[in-house]
């Protein structure tokens, strides 16, 4: 599938010089979406529209933004909430930072008419902690866009009331989970809470709540803008719109990218990263954030960054953060790299998580030291096995497959590390 | 009646039952941690899991959809699913480890992942032989383990409170105590500390878990992480006796199990019932095993040239009978007592009442403000409602001890009920009379009598309490007296080693037998002196006279409070407070 990049213009972050600046944006047809939304839609067609344009969340899941909204209940005069996801905990993944510096306003602009869309009282923008500097710029931005009027008490004559406030991590990568942000921002532990209830059912302090990425959020004034049907043109068909491609690794030039979905890795890493760094071979690319599994450099044609495609392929999308490594890269080391993350950021809440994703560094370790025998990397399957599916949230899952796939994909890497050893059967 | 399909049997339910709970309800065996029926469901151990299925429903018939044989279709969730958490929903198909493969081995690998930073310290562990992983583990668990690496290290011996002990190493992170502290004694001391594998309970920083109910953590500790600083180390579960009473040291009456060893009270656990306290008991009622232990009254005492001297039974009995030929019936100051049993009050009543004695008084022991509207109440005996219920006379302390310095009283008995230690009556009222006080322990009352009739206590015989609420509960004897024998009382409860020990047996001791019996059956040896004969063989005969002769007590026997898990006397509680 083609898609037509090279005479892409950037949408999310276009290049205009101070954007981020609210008389910058406001000069760029800046918040008229919001005006025209508030003027002349009601929620319902908001819903619809987006629903029909199809944005698939940019957080990793991929699921439909507007169908997500129109899960929410009839308003009944209590609280609702929009809990936009800014955690961006995932390794590898580096682009909702770009959306606070270069462009928070349509960000704001875009999480205002979800709010108008599904009669929301307050959005709560949860950003990690270390993003201390783009906490700041995104108060920044919210204060620009009170003092103006598109947040707070009727907002721009409409009657319409919404509040944004900015909530700050405290360094956990759960807390990107939906339901552990939620329980995050309500002050407590952030373990990740049973389903059902859903959160569109029982959120934030038992209320309906919507948990949106901050990306994903940001593409809302681009469907109103410029319709659905224009919105579903622009890159892969079952997967549209503009992404924030956060490219690293061993490449040449390394950085965000925003382009439409669809693109072919091949031409992300050689003509809009300029190539491997030295010129080598690519060995392994994580698509979408350390949990997605990685694809072999050597099978790497014909696939785009799109669900369909890289599903075929075997690998999901993720959130875009794109990991790409060369020849010269130790798998072993790389897994044993990951596996520690997911050990480290396991809240502890569900046995198989959190035993098992200790036990499978520890694993790792004995291989990386060659320790290992061949018998481990069947454990290390077998483990994997025991912990896909088996707990509350996906962080099982996120641990495990890295694993699963790299020992698959990557075996002899592995082979080359293990003693070969023999047990007689008498 | 909407049905649920569970390994192939078809079983009814009524309303929205969880899976887990309706599975333990029916009698089916299966593994759990975290799950408790009086808390939150956190679906955190990972342990209870079941295939499920939901039949086909075709929405334009509204009924099942059938395949080419008839059968219901059934569409099964894609994952395995928590039985603790699943509602169960009308023609549910539930698959456990007795029927799926799947299941069996996702039980199995969930207690390796359990057991891969479990110490595995089951010898020097207080839980072995009562712990829920332990007996999950050889059940369900694998057969071994492929971990070869070390263990997470974690703290051990953390003093978390005055009576709680933290091994984090043990811990599976189940969560019970923290949300024990969160919903049941809403303290809030307790929460999870740390991240993954290095997580455990902790109180913060500068604080302790002081909470009046701390021990419930212990005993719905499914390992041995918590433990009580009293009991660690004390005795395993195998060497103990288990039997039913009731906590005397409240009037909220907590139904507990009393764990007895050589005739030694060990510990003290709350027993189950809906009806009075739940799962749940206050700490200071398991305090209770050192007055049942410790500082008893063993053999009638009395009072010789101002020292108080151990004397014979028989000496005891003819000192009595003496002194009620000497003085007239009106004479005579009969106390009752709310910390006894309904059955003592009844017979010490109805013994001197025979005689022509003036009905007995009583004065309840209430601390205004010392409940907590939980599971401690004001009242501090477990039987005030009973004294009411059996028309003894109601006084103040004050009134008490105005009529115990009437000039025209000369011979004061009291039950036991320790007058002057809890400031009710001072020592000097009873100077110039003769006062027989019959209790179990030394105290200040005691110490005030002429002659000391020592009694069995709760665990010592089995016996009824009417608790504030109005409910009688009744103990069952735990623990032998001189004249008691586990062999031939067949209510007591039988230990392994009082099945198949021997006398010769190091393990079995005859120590620790108190000489002493119950108040009603000196009583009884006291009217056979005096050509009486109340004809009472156990504490049965008196509850069925009671039953007959008060229609208060209409209908209650011991079958049925046994049955019944207590039998409610007043229905009302206001009612209860005005009797």
């Amino acid at each position: 599938m083609a898609v037509d990049w090279r005479n892409f213009e950037p949408l999310l972050i276009p290049k205009i010089p101070n954007l981020h600046k609210i008389e910058v944006f406001e000069k760029h047809d800046g918040y008229k979406q919001l005006a025209k939304v508030l003027k002349e839609y009601t929620p319902e067609k908001v819903v619809d529209e987006v629903k029909a344009a199809n944005i698939r969340g940019r957080g990793g899941a991929g699921f439909n933004a507007g169908l997500k909204w129109s899960f929410m209940p009839k308003p009944d005069g209590k609280p609702r909430y929009i809990a936009a996801n800014g955690d961006e905990s995932e390794p590898g993944t580096f682009k909702d930072r770009q959306i606070f510096e270069y462009n928070p306003h349509l960000f704001i602009e875009g999480a205002t008419i979800a709010g108008f869309a599904m009669h929301i009282d307050a959005v709560y923008v949860y950003i990690r902690g270390e993003y201390k500097a783009w906490i700041d710029m995104m108060q920044k931005a919210i204060d620009d866009a009170y003092a103006k009027g598109y947040l707070g008490k009727n907002i721009m004559g409409s009657g319409y009331d919404m509040d944004m406030y900015v909530h700050s991590g405290a360094g956990a990568y759960i807390c990107g989970e939906e339901s552990s942000l939620m329980e995050s921002l309500e002050g407590k532990r952030g373990y990740p809470r049973v389903k059902p209830p859903f959160p569109a059912q029982k959120g934030l302090w038992g209320r309906p709540t919507t948990i949106n990425n901050i990306e994903t959020l940001a593409n809302v004034p681009l469907v109103i803008k410029n319709g659905a049907d224009w919105y579903k043109a622009i890159g892969a068909e079952s997967h549209p719109g503009p992404v924030l491609y956060g490219i690293s690794g061993h490449v040449n030039k390394p950085g965000v990218y925003e382009y439409p979905t669809g693109m072919s890795i091949n031409d992300l890493i050689y003509e809009v990263c300029g190539g491997m760094r030295g010129g080598k071979k690519v060995k392994a690319v994580i698509p979408g954030g350390s949990s997605t599994p990685p694809l072999r450099g050597d099978a790497l044609e014909g696939v785009c960054m799109d669900a369909d495609s890289l599903r075929t392929a075997g690998s999901m999308m993720g959130t875009a953060g794109m990991i790409i490594m060369d020849e010269d890269t130790d798998m072993v080391d790389v897994l044993w790299r990951i596996s520690h993350f997911y050990h480290h950021e396991s809240c502890g809440q569900c046995t198989p998580c959190r035993d098992g994703t200790g036990f499978l560094e520890k694993t790792l370790i004995k291989i990386r030291d060659g320790h290992g025998e061949m018998r481990d990397l069947d454990l290390l399957l077998d483990l994997c096995t025991q912990m896909e599916g088996r707990t509350i949230c996906a962080l099982a899952d996120a641990a495990a497959w890295p694993v699963r796939y790299t020992v698959t994909r990557f075996r002899e890497d592995f082979e080359k590390r293990v003693k070969n050893t023999v047990y007689a059967l008498a | 009646m909407p049905e649920i399909f569970i390994d192939n049997v078809r079983y009814e339910f009524e309303g929205k039952p969880l899976v887990l709970q309706f599975m333990l309800d029916q009698g089916l065996d299966h593994p759990f941690f975290c799950y408790h029926p009086s808390l939150s469901i956190p679906a955190n151990c990972r342990q209870c899991y079941v295939e499920a299925g939901t039949p086909v429903m075709n929405r334009e018939t509204n009924e099942w959809e059938l395949d080419e044989k008839g059968e219901r279709v059934i569409r099964f969730f894609p994952k395995l699913m928590t039985s603790c958490s699943l509602e169960a929903s009308d023609g549910m198909v539930i698959k456990t480890q007795r029927t799926s493969e799947l299941v069996e081995r996702a039980q199995k690998d969930t207690l390796e992942f359990i057991l891969v930073n479990h110490p595995l310290d089951c010898p020097i562990c207080d839980q072995a032989g009562e712990c829920p992983l332990q007996i999950q583990t050889y059940k369900y668990g694998p057969e071994g383990s492929r971990f070869e690496h070390k263990k997470v290290h974690k703290p051990k011996r953390i003093k978390l409170g005055p009576k709680v002990i933290l091994d984090a190493e043990r811990c599976i992170n189940c969560t019970r105590c923290v949300r024990f502290t969160e919903e049941i004694s809403k303290t809030e001391q307790l929460t999870i500390i740390s991240r993954g594998d290095k997580n455990y309970p902790a109180v913060a920083p500068g604080t302790e878990f002081d909470d009046p109910y701390s021990l419930n953590t212990v005993d719905i500790c499914p390992v041995g992480a918590l433990t009580s600083s009293d009991f660690r180390f004390k005795a395993r579960v195998w060497e103990m006796n288990q039997t039913p009473g009731v906590d005397v040291t409240n009037g909220k009456g907590c139904n507990i199990d009393v764990w007895t060893r050589d005739n030694l009270v060990m510990r003290i656990t709350p027993r189950f019932n809906p009806a009075v306290n739940d799962h749940w008991m206050p700490d200071f009622g398991r305090d209770d095993i050192t007055r049942l232990n410790e500082n008893r009254i063993s053999k009638p005492q009395v009072k010789l040239d101002g020292d108080s001297i151990k004397s014979s039974w028989s000496n005891a009995e003819m000192s009595m009978a003496e002194k009620l030929q000497e003085v007239k019936p009106e004479e005579i100051l009969v106390i009752g007592s709310a910390f006894s049993s309904v059955e003592d009050n009844f017979v010490l009543n109805k013994h001197f009442s025979a005689l022509g004695a003036k009905e007995a008084v009583f004065s309840p022991f209430i601390k205004e403000g010392s409940g907590d509207g939980f599971l401690i109440e004001d009242d501090q005996y477990p039987n005030t409602n009973g004294c009411r219920l059996l028309g003894l006379k109601e006084l103040s302390p004050s009134e008490l001890e105005a009529s115990i310095k009437e000039s025209g009283v000369k011979l004061v008995i009291s039950l036991e009920d320790d007058l002057v230690g809890r400031g009710a009556v001072s020592a000097a009222a009873f100077e110039g009379k003769f006062f027989v006080y019959m209790g179990s322990n030394h105290n200040e009352t005691s110490a005030a009598a002429d002659l000391v009739i020592p009694i069995s206590n709760s665990v010592e015989q089995s016996c009824s309490f009417v608790n504030t609420g109005g409910r009688i509960q009744r103990t069952v004897a735990a623990k032998e007296t001189m004249y008691t024998n586990r062999k031939l009382n067949l209510e007591m409860s039988m230990g392994r080693l009082d099945r198949y020990g021997t006398k010769f047996d190091n393990w079995v001791s005859d120590r620790n037998r108190i000489d002493c019996m119950p108040a009603w059956e000196f009583l009884e040896r006291l009217a056979t002196l005096s050509d009486q004969q109340f004809g009472y063989q156990t504490t049965r005969d008196i509850i069925a006279e009671i039953a007959s002769v008060n229609e208060k007590f209409s209908g209650v026997n011991y079958d049925r409070i046994d049955d019944e898990l207590g039998v409610p006397l007043i229905s009302n509680e206001q009612e209860a407070k005005s009797v």
